[in-house]
């Protein structure tokens, strides 16, 4: 029989440490923004939202109380000497946050003008005391803060305006409310002032002029206790409000690329051939040559095959409208009509102005993430960035790299065109110093034979394992890129263009030469 | 101008005996008053109804006996009684509130008046008006 332990005998469940406070995380309403302060604005902080006047500080705090505020723990939003508050409802009701339902119960806007005007800080701290502790509020509003402390710096010492600022937080926090306030603040301002010392939170919206465009960025200079996204973060304001494009695109902590990735095929058997039986799954391949070499025919090729193989992709495309691009398939036996009208394929024509970088990354992982594609095109790089407003050219090949990282890290294989001119004495593969970040590359480019100008194919680059060295002659027919024959023996300097007949095969022309 | 003269007719129809000494345009300014001072500061509302006595002066010059107080409250009852029949009184408040309530619609549209209206006068059946 077994022996019952006693309870000096048990073994003592070891006594666990106290729990941590768990903060709970708001959202912000904001699309990319809760990527970016590391999952959303943190319960009860003092935050504060600065910017030049135009920067978008007003809709974003609107956007936070629009996402939060209920009955039961409304918002008051305090205004303050700034914009009339009948105009700033006129206009922020055009965006599509704006619930009308929300207002008088769960928003509700209090102007302090007159408080701020006939009293000193002490009593503009007991008029807000007074609506809290009426209201209960979840969340609270000062806009703008700026002008109740620059009403106050005339007549008080920088103390005072410290014990304000001081008392404030303590009150919001007391009573369980996340704080905003909204000033005109600038990175000048930041330094020694009070405000920013006892602030949880600074989120900095800023804009600038690039030539003809303007760049809106913000930045989270701080937050406490959060594992945020540093940096500066693109921001777009349109019908829905602020946008914002996290610099990591929203790939943080995805899932990374198979283990032993499939070889995938092109759609041309011989280039599988060359690249030792297809392209690795999640790679990322460059295909560079100039003007005409069959760049958008083999990409097509490659969209075919994997619909083929029932894997949905997405094709980014700059140089051609998307009719055009299926027609131009369509006329190599390829039907991308039929995927498009399934759901299966995405062809993207991104060409409005002021496009930044990352927002049209952001539009290729939305269709990525729509469609689940498996395949992505970009088609072409220099299409790419001629589509972008000036200012964002010099992120591009930042924001390339992150997002041919995230993507391929997610599984996507990527087929990238780059447009390059071919010189006589170099082998270039792109301008854009890009090719450390691609897995595989192949170059395409004319060489002068015989008196004809064909075209070489030849696999430069394959990560994954082993490929053919081969330079090979390829022609475009009407069934898109054919990779005919064995490599050319017959010739040298081929990567040159001009290359050198050393043999005395008597070769046929692979395309019809005129006669004589 | 036929939803103020529904309003006020509400105004008339619900409000206090002791209510009833002042003129339902005077009453139904001041309801407006208190939440609109709180939203756009009283100033603000002054402002407004400032805007909307001119208004109102221009269609109807007997009003411009009128006067807003500093705190945005009206002023000149007396001197408007003395002036005009009841019948015309009414006429009156009618033009001045529907000015008001217009220049509202004007700025925050009619979604945001109704509601605002609705905080006030929440047992008034505004909708059946607009549908």
């Amino acid at each position: 029989m077994r022996k019952r332990k006693t309870p000096a005998q048990k073994p003592s469940k070891k006594a666990l440490p106290p729990e941590k406070v768990k903060i709970r995380q708001l959202p912000t309403g904001v699309r990319g923004l809760d990527e970016i302060t590391g999952g959303g604005l943190p319960e009860f902080s003092f935050n504060i939202i600065a910017g030049a006047p135009g920067c978008g500080k007003t809709t974003l705090a609107h956007q936070i109380i629009f996402a939060n505020a209920t009955a039961q723990k409304p918002a008051l939003y305090f205004t303050v000497l700034g914009e009339p508050t009948l105009k700033m409802l006129r206009y922020q009701q055009q965006y599509s946050f704006f619930d009308p339902e929300k207002l008088g119960k769960a928003i509700r806007f209090i102007n302090l003008s007159h408080i701020v005007m006939e009293n000193d800080l002490g009593g503009v701290l007991a008029e807000i005391t007074r609506e809290v502790e009426t209201a209960n509020p979840g969340m609270v509003v000062v806009d703008s803060f700026r002008t109740v402390i620059r009403k106050a710096k005339g007549e008080e010492s920088d103390m005072a305006l410290q014990g304000f600022v001081q008392r404030l937080a303590l009150l919001l926090t007391s009573w369980e409310a996340t704080t905003f306030l909204i000033g005109e603040y600038s990175e000048q301002d930041i330094r020694d002032n009070p405000v920013f010392t006892v602030a949880d939170g600074l989120l900095l919206l800023s804009q600038s002029i690039e030539r003809n465009s303007v760049v809106r960025k913000l930045q989270l200079v701080k937050i406490r206790g959060q594992d945020s996204v540093p940096g500066l973060h693109t921001v777009r304001i349109n019908g829905d409000g602020l946008q914002a494009f996290s610099r990591t695109l929203g790939f943080v902590g995805k899932k990374s690329k198979p283990a032993r990735p499939r070889r995938l095929s092109v759609g041309i058997p011989e280039l599988d051939k060359m690249m030792g039986g297809g392209i690795l799954e999640g790679d990322s391949m460059l295909v560079a040559g100039p003007s005409g070499t069959g760049k958008s025919a083999l990409a097509t090729q490659f969209l075919a095959a994997g619909l083929r193989n029932g894997e949905p992709a997405i094709a980014a495309i700059f140089e051609e409208r998307p009719d055009g691009y299926a027609a131009r398939a369509s006329a190599f036996g390829l039907d991308l009509e039929t995927p498009q009208k399934n759901g299966k394929l995405e062809l993207l024509y991104l060409r409005p102005l002021d496009l930044s970088v990352d927002e049209s990354m952001q539009e290729i992982l939305d269709a990525v993430k729509r469609t689940g594609a498996k395949r992505l095109v970009i088609d072409s790089l220099v299409g790419f960035e001629m589509a972008l407003a000036p200012g964002f050219r010099e992120d591009f090949r930042e924001s390339l790299y992150r997002m041919i990282a995230a993507l391929t890290g997610a599984g996507v294989t990527i087929f990238t065109a780059v447009e390059i001119e071919d010189t006589f004495t170099a082998l270039q593969f792109s301008h854009y110093t890009i090719s450390f970040l691609t897995d595989d590359i192949i170059r395409l480019r004319y060489v002068e034979i015989d008196g004809q100008l064909r075209k070489v194919l030849v696999v430069i680059k394959m990560r994954g394992g082993n490929h053919s060295k081969d330079i090979r002659e390829y022609v475009i027919t009407d069934e898109g890129v054919v990779v005919i024959g064995p490599r050319q023996t017959d010739y040298v300097r081929l990567t040159t263009g001009l290359p050198e007949r050393i043999g005395q095969l008597k070769e046929k022309a692979p395309e019809p030469k005129a006669k004589e | 101008m036929e939803f103020a003269r529904l309003l006020l007719a509400y105004e008339v129809a619900s409000g206090k005996p002791a209510d009833r000494e002042a003129p339902a345009a005077f009453r139904v300014c001041e309801k407006l008053r208190a939440p609109l001072g709180r939203l756009m500061g009283f100033d603000g509302f002054r402002s407004l109804l400032s805007r909307a006595l001119v208004l109102a002066c221009a269609q109807l010059p007997v009003l411009c006996t009128l006067q807003i107080k500093a705190n945005g409250s009206l002023g000149g009852l007396g001197e408007l009684e003395a002036k005009l029949e009841a019948r015309a009184i009414v006429e009156g408040e009618v033009v001045l509130v529907g000015q008001l309530l217009g220049l509202l619609v004007i700025f925050i549209g009619p979604g945001l008046t109704l509601r605002l209206l609705h905080e006030i006068w929440p047992e008034w059946k505004i909708e059946d008006f607009w549908q």
